[in-house]
């Protein structure tokens, strides 16, 4: 397969996947924001910029964070390569490069999501239910995911495109739980006290198994569509130890970076036709080690070691992998 | 289709099922064949405001039927021309006799600016030039088809013949039940068995590639189209690089040498170290190695010299002197700004004559001068006057018509025929049928899609009324 060919199936699926994880991360931020009265002092609307890695971009943009700013620039903003636009718009230029590599079907369904994403903007959602905005881009990437899976040989382009598609899910997962972690536990971190709540005959809202805690690490859940997966493999109260075990750890859930992380090695690993136990290449020595450690650890000893040293190294771990696969596979 | 007070034969069963169809459900069809356009990403964009907005190209769903003894005709004029244009590409890039005799004004050739004299004495596989080729057909008056002109380097469209049949398929098939039309899916297994045969000696399993300049190319569809069709892989020159005189492609597996490469990229840009050196679409080498016969190209290089406008007016001198057969089809009387007598009638007739640039195409540089302001016609005469070599003349030749759906209602509007061609090592291949391109602005003559033109689908019949095998 051509290097630029592998290079667009492998971006594919990184585009839509992070157009799928932009709009889940606000949707759950936003309505999580609308049952909870204490949101407005613990979960902020930065902590989006912070998971998104943006904060700098967008305080030169837009300075004030709010929630119609927020919208525009991760739904909308073409200035931000990043957002559901840019994303989507990428998404089909990638596709139109190589649509003679992927099944028609496939490149319908990107070019019909583009151009039918048009009709949407920050009126529209803020006018109609953002709810209804959030769940037509997350039928559209499950609509395409679908197709693929049904359409796309079993060939190398698909497996660049798995490949592209886990590794962003397997950042994005990481990404979430690290923001959340740092605004769910402001106590171990000193910089970031909380005011004590103004009427002191009610429970400190903010504190471990309290109201916003429970309410905090749920809303974590459902950003990665895990909740009631959650549910079933636990049937126990959400603590942050299950939560971090379960978004990280679980190798049945389909976000979970464990799973993720498998299904690159995977794909880097029909790709190459090695199947022997060491690695062939620089890019699946790079994810086989860290699938390896994802594979033998356990809660206790990441949170014992740090869930933010953990999290944090996941993600440069991932930008690695990225780097491996395009010198090994798609530099053109 | 209309003949004097009615359709032709072979269209009324074509004309009474249009007829008995309502307006709307007319035009519902119409939107149905535009939005699976849109979706597909057949379109163009118009630049309004900043964000561009993309149009489906416009498809007009009359088909365009032409009977059996029509298109034979046709068949056969075609293949001898391109049988002409071939014979002509090779001897004026070996012994040039034909312009040592004089037939054909030598300056002209070695003064074109696609002619490629660094090919002088190059060989190339089954001496053939010109593999693909699309030439255009007007119907004049009379019901006879004339050569409007050649397009033997890249020629376009073969994609949206395609689509069109696709289309009216789906949105007409009871008509396709009644009328025995015929097929025209042959077209990408013919192209890729004929590439295939340009294959390097030695080379059994041949990689044939499709080169396109990208994705913002106008034509980029068609590349992507039709190198899906034939399952070959489209490259752009950032995929290509030469090495000791030959190409490879890129890939996850390493480099992997090319044989045969269909190219979609004019001459000018195929290769930065021989002709533009600012191309950054072509691959530095390229040529170098084609000219070693390591990688076949097609179309070849420097068949830029015999769709020329200036060269136009002789290929029917090449059939005579090359086949020596009279040609079969006609073309349209051409005045050269180059010969003293046709200059001075074109300076004196303008209203009377198409003006056309020589080295323009796409509708670019022409002056219409039966519908030109006085002004404009000063303006243009000035430039032929400065340049002679560079203009041509043609009487307006009256296209003939087809009704076509415009807003609520069917309305005639000029149509051209754009059939492809295909030349292999042993047999010339025509698909029946071809590219009709339409004016869709009323009046107008100008059917290139850069300029507001559409396209219908064109039904060959096997037969000669409605086309039913035993009729």
């Amino acid at each position: 397969m051509l290097s630029r060919h592998a290079d667009a199936a492998f971006w594919i699926g990184r585009y839509v996947e992070r157009a799928e994880a932009t709009a889940r991360m606000i949707d759950v931020h936003y309505h999580f924001g609308l049952e909870s009265p204490y949101v407005g002092r613990v979960l902020k609307w930065e902590s989006i910029l912070a998971i998104a890695d943006e904060v700098e971009r967008y305080s030169k943009m837009y300075g004030e964070a709010n929630e119609r700013n927020i919208l525009q620039f991760f739904a909308f903003d073409a200035r931000n390569p990043n957002s559901i636009s840019s994303c989507l718009r990428l998404a089909r230029e990638n596709g139109r490069s190589i649509r003679d590599q992927i099944s028609s079907e496939m490149w319908e369904s990107l070019n019909r999501t583009y151009l039918e994403f048009q009709r949407w903007n920050v009126e529209v959602v803020l006018d109609q239910t953002p709810f209804e905005f959030f769940s037509w881009v997350k039928d559209a990437s499950h609509l395409f995911q679908g197709i693929t899976s049904r359409t796309l040989m079993l060939s190398e382009a698909r497996e660049f495109h798995d490949a592209g598609r886990y590794l962003e899910r397997a950042d994005q997962t990481a990404r979430i739980l690290d923001v959340k972690y740092h605004d769910l536990l402001p106590r171990f971190t000193e910089d970031t006290a909380i005011p004590a709540p103004p009427d002191p005959s009610l429970p400190d809202p903010a504190s471990v198994g309290g109201p916003v805690d429970t309410h905090g690490w749920t809303a974590v859940l459902k950003s990665v569509g895990a909740f009631e997966a959650f549910r079933k493999t636990y049937r126990r109260t959400v603590t942050p130890e299950r939560v971090t075990e379960f978004l990280i750890l679980n190798p049945q859930f389909p976000a979970s970076v464990r799973y993720s992380v498998g299904r690159v090695d995977g794909a880097l690993r029909r790709i190459s036709g090695n199947r022997e136990l060491s690695p062939g290449n620089a890019a699946e020595r790079a994810v086989g080690r860290l699938y390896n450690d994802l594979n033998y650890t356990d809660a206790a000893e990441i949170i014992a070691g740090g869930l933010h040293e953990f999290l944090e190294s996941v993600e440069v771990r991932c930008t690695e992998i990225g780097d491996a696969i395009y010198e090994c596979y798609l530099r053109y | 289709m209309m003949e004097g007070d009615g359709p032709r034969s072979h269209a009324r069963h074509l004309f009474e099922t249009l007829d008995a169809m309502s307006c709307e459900e007319f035009r519902a069809r119409t939107e149905l064949a535009d939005l699976a356009l849109m979706n597909q990403g057949i379109t163009f964009t118009v630049y309004s405001d900043d964000k561009g907005l993309e149009k489906p190209f416009p498809v007009d769903l009359v088909p365009r039927i032409i009977p059996a003894h029509e298109w034979s005709h046709i068949e056969r004029g075609l293949e001898q021309r391109v049988r002409a244009i071939n014979l002509f590409l090779h001897d004026v890039y070996h012994r040039q006799d034909i312009l040592n005799d004089g037939v054909v004004p030598r300056e002209l050739i070695l003064g074109a600016p696609n002619f490629r004299p660094s090919f002088v004495g190059a060989d190339v596989p089954g001496d053939l030039y010109v593999h693909i080729c699309g030439s255009d057909l007007i119907r004049d008056d009379k019901g006879e088809y004339l050569v409007l002109e050649d397009n033997a380097r890249t020629p376009s469209g073969v994609s949206y013949m395609l689509e069109n049949r696709l289309i009216l398929t789906r949105v007409f098939p009871n008509l396709f039940r009644d009328y025995a039309v015929r097929p025209i899916n042959g077209y990408a297994s013919t192209l890729l068995a004929n590439l295939r045969s340009l294959a390097p000696v030695g080379r059994d399993e041949p990689n044939v590639v499709l080169l396109t300049p990208g994705v913002f190319n106008s034509a980029y569809f068609e590349h992507a189209f039709l190198a899906q069709q034939m399952g070959i892989e489209l490259v752009e020159g950032r995929d290509l690089f030469v090495e000791h005189g030959f190409v490879y492609v890129k890939t996850t597996k390493g480099p992997q040498r090319v044989d045969v490469i269909y190219r979609r990229i004019d001459d000018d840009f195929l290769d930065p170290s021989e002709f533009r050196r600012e191309s950054v679409l072509g691959v530095a080498g390229l040529v170098e190695a084609y000219r070693r016969g390591n990688v076949a190209l097609a179309n070849g290089i420097g068949t830029g010299v015999v769709d020329d406008k200036a060269v136009y007016p002789y290929v029917p001198a090449m059939i005579r002197y090359y086949l020596q057969q009279e040609p079969i089809l006609a073309q349209v009387p051409t005045y050269m700004g180059w010969r003293s007598d046709d200059l001075t009638y074109m300076l004196e007739h303008p209203s009377d004559l198409v003006f056309k640039a020589t080295n323009e195409s796409g509708g670019y540089g022409m002056l219409m001068g039966p519908q030109a302001s006085a002004g404009e016609i000063d303006l243009y005469l000035q430039q032929v006057r400065a340049n002679p070599r560079g203009y041509i003349a043609q009487p307006l030749i009256s296209l003939s018509q087809m009704p076509c759906f415009v807003e609520d209602h069917f309305e005639g509007r000029h149509v051209d025929l754009r059939p492809f061609v295909l030349c292999g090592r042993d047999r010339v291949t025509i698909m029946p049928g071809g590219l009709t391109r339409v004016a869709l602005r009323r009046g107008s003559y100008v059917v290139n899609s850069s300029q507001g033109g559409g396209s219908k689908d064109t039904w060959v019949l096997a037969g000669d009324r409605n086309g039913g095998i035993g009729c």
